[in-house]
């Protein structure tokens, strides 16, 4: 299925940055993710669509091995980065979520000054030698965000003092900061007013240039909006995955066909 | 007719009133619960409620007032030059009670008539009642057999009154509640304000109470300062108590001893308990915790005589071993077993479950999206909870380290068996040395009068000792309100 759409000139451009081979996922006897293959460019915002408990936020954090924290999860398959593979025994999962930043549902910021959340994984990896680089890092990622001319007269105050849209960026400066390479989006834009998420919006369009960016959204407005990639999936399967304007003017499968039209979901 | 039997017949009106309630509710309705304003139920309680309650309150109240008021109509007749002071006076009144008691048994078992209960004359009370098993002290006089006789009639005749009283309150009640019962009476909300009445009570009886408690603490205390001054009581530097007068009653040792004892307790406990939390509420899988958390707790429920025993028995001869004359390291600092470090370490035993437990539940309570967030950036466990977890959970845990310091400074019983009874001010934690509630008992547990400056100190001390506790629960308090909301 991910070798389907070659007919883009875009595509064919890009550098593949995350393959995804077989993967199966099991929460106890539950099978939440079934033979998923994908392939997930560079410098592209691809966007994970379908109903709930379809697994699309389930196979999100596979790709940084977030899954690991759940004890009863299980992850069989391929998932290769840069064409390592992440489930190596080699691979620590602590350095791979450096390089695959996460953004959550909810904003959570940490109970610490604006720039306290931002210096956070800086400090821990080690990115900045001296106060000076550190304070360059906090405004280059508060910049990133979008959110730096709100927020540079208060960078002292606490994160959590901020509106829920401000929050939401200040999460998606926190994880630009440690300089990822990849950085998954889970329903970034679920708990934010329209105005807040017309902004998250403008800001994941810029990431783009640097970052390869995989967002799970429930809007499918919104993966129109932002995406130049989606991937439908459904009860476990991927059930297509293709440029966003061939999935949302041309389906290929009923089944995305019925979602994109309201049929199921 | 006794209080006990009012109270059954009450209890049994009641019961009638509930049924008899409910089916004239049902009754108006026309059998039709659904044209009720409340279930017949709501009807029945609320029959029942009016005939018990102000029945009871009354007779609670007439429990109280009737002996107050009779013991002060007796008192008068007791001639004045019978007695020298009030003392004197109330062990004439206890006499007088003694002799009304007797008398009521004599008559009860039948070995004086009614009447004559009434006429018998003061010569041989003390034969008769004798003969019943009412031993008296001395010759009975005439003023307090009078005393007697008037005080048993005045009894009879008061809990005559109080029977009638009582009975017609139950009564009216339970008409009034009767005639309301209807399809439109809202008996639901009358019902749920005196269930809301009673919960009022049950909070004001535990504020009461603690008021009270201050108060008997209160004016002991202004009595020892008017014996005392406060300022060698504040400031004095010994502590050494003679019942035969001239002796120092300054705190600071005893302070020092407890200051010094809590503070060898929390070092052992804060870290071993915030730890053994960190462990349960982070790391161990759910099969550990739920074996491990309540054998933790285990810990709390050991009476703290048994941790004075293990003190006394235990640590204390080990601790001479390693650091007493010909010891394991050498050193002769300590002498004895009983020392503030044998009481402090124990003590911190006893504390680790306090403070593992509640730093447990509040590391819970931190959100999963915190230590997501953190894991999420490429950060360890150990980071996580290191720079997320535990700031964002300190509130908390700075509250549960105060309510343990709080059990800390009012521990006794571990003190009186590890720390020894030397008030000193020393800084060997190896010495002997002991605490305000150590002192408290002893001071209290002497052949003292009651009203020597060297019993009535231990109220002084007690209040001290309240008011810094207080004081300690209050700061935790403020403490985790104030940063509470802040990961919210």
């Amino acid at each position: 299925m991910y070798d389907s759409p070659k007919t883009g000139t875009a595509v064919d451009q890009k550098d593949i940055k995350i393959t995804a081979r077989k993967v199966q996922v099991y929460y106890g006897d539950t099978h939440a993710i079934k033979d998923v293959d994908v392939q997930i460019e560079d410098k592209t915002v691809t966007a994970f669509i379908g109903p709930s408990g379809c697994g699309k936020s389930t196979f999100l954090r596979c790709i940084n091995r977030m899954n690991d924290t759940i004890d009863i999860c299980r992850v069989e398959g391929d998932i290769l980065l840069d064409g390592e593979d992440i489930y190596d025994k080699r691979v620590d999962p602590v350095q791979l979520r450096a390089k695959v930043g996460m953004v959550f549902q909810k904003p959570n910021p940490f109970p610490k000054s604006i720039y306290d959340n931002i210096a956070y994984g800086p400090r821990i990896h080690g990115l900045a030698k001296n106060k000076a680089e550190l304070d360059e890092i906090v405004e280059k990622s508060l910049r990133r965000g979008a959110i730096w001319n709100e927020v540079k007269d208060r960078l002292h105050a606490p994160g959590t003092g901020l509106s829920g849209g401000q929050q939401q960026r200040l999460c998606i400066a926190r994880a630009v900061a440690t300089e990822p390479e990849v950085l998954l989006m889970d329903e970034p834009c679920s708990a934010l007013d329209p105005i807040a998420t017309g902004q998250v919006e403008e800001l994941i369009d810029e990431l783009r240039e640097n970052f390869s960016v995989v967002i799970v959204t429930h809007s499918m407005q919104q993966a129109a909006r932002v995406s130049q990639k989606t991937a439908f999936f459904h009860l476990g399967n991927l059930v297509e995955y293709g440029e966003t304007s061939q999935i949302f003017t041309n389906p290929k499968d009923p089944r995305t066909e019925s979602y994109i039209t309201g049929r199921i979901g | 007719m006794s209080a006990s039997i009012i109270v059954l017949i009450v209890l049994a009106l009641a019961a009638v009133g509930f049924f008899v309630g409910r089916a004239r509710a049902l009754a108006t309705a026309g059998g039709e619960i659904r044209r009720l304003h409340s279930l017949p139920g709501y009807y029945g309680y609320n029959v029942l409620i009016w005939t018990v309650v102000p029945a009871l309150l009354v007779l609670i109240l007439w429990l109280v007032a009737q002996p107050m008021l009779i013991e002060n109509r007796v008192k008068s007749m007791i001639p004045e030059d019978a007695y020298a002071d009030s003392g004197a006076l109330s062990l004439i009144m206890s006499d007088v009670r003694r002799v009304a008691d007797g008398l009521d048994m004599a008559v009860a078992q039948g070995v004086i008539g009614a009447g004559e209960a009434e006429s018998i004359g003061p010569d041989d009370i003390r034969d008769r009642l004798a003969g019943v098993g009412v031993a008296l002290g001395s010759d009975v006089s005439e003023s307090t057999l009078a005393a007697a006789q008037r005080y048993r009639a005045m009894n009879a005749t008061g809990t005559m009154i109080r029977s009638v009283v009582i009975l017609l309150i139950a009564a009216a009640g339970f008409g009034m509640a009767y005639m309301r019962t209807g399809a439109d009476f809202r008996a639901r909300n009358s019902v749920e304000k005196v269930s809301l009445g009673l919960l009022i009570g049950a909070a004001s009886i535990a504020i009461l109470t603690t008021v009270g408690i201050v108060l008997s603490l209160v004016f002991n205390t202004i009595e020892f300062f008017k014996l005392y001054p406060a300022s060698e009581f504040f400031f004095g530097l010994t502590w050494s108590p003679s019942f035969g007068g001239g002796s120092e009653l300054g705190i600071l040792p005893l302070f020092w001893g407890t200051f010094y004892i809590s503070l060898i307790a929390l070092a052992v406990a804060v870290p071993i308990g915030l730890f053994a939390a960190v462990y349960l509420s982070e790391y161990a899988s759910p099969k550990v915790r739920a074996v491990a958390k309540p054998l933790l707790e285990v810990l709390a429920g050991i009476p703290t005589i048994v941790y004075g025993l293990f003190a006394l028995l235990t640590v204390g001869p080990l601790l001479v071993d390693i650091f007493g004359r010909d010891g394991a390291i050498g050193v002769n600092w300590m002498s004895g077993g009983t020392a503030v470090m044998t009481a402090g370490l124990v003590m911190g035993i006893m504390l680790i479950p306090f403070v593992s437990s509640l730093s447990d539940d509040i590391i819970n309570a931190v959100p999963q999206a915190m230590r997501d967030g953190s894991l999420g950036l490429g950060a360890t466990r150990s980071e996580t909870i290191k720079q997320v977890v535990l700031p964002a959970a300190l509130p908390g845990i700075v509250g549960a380290i105060l309510l343990a310091a709080s059990r800390a400074i009012g521990e006794t019983m571990i003190v009186v068996l590890g720390a020894g009874a030397a008030a000193k001010l020393s800084m060997n934690p190896f010495d002997a040395m002991t605490t305000v509630t150590a002192k408290i008992v002893s001071q209290l547990t002497g052949d003292a009068d009651f009203a020597s400056p060297e019993a009535l100190v231990a109220f002084a001390l007690g209040m001290t000792l309240f008011v810094i506790t207080l004081g300690l629960n209050i700061f935790a308090l403020w403490i985790v309100r104030k940063y509470r909301e802040q990961y919210e």
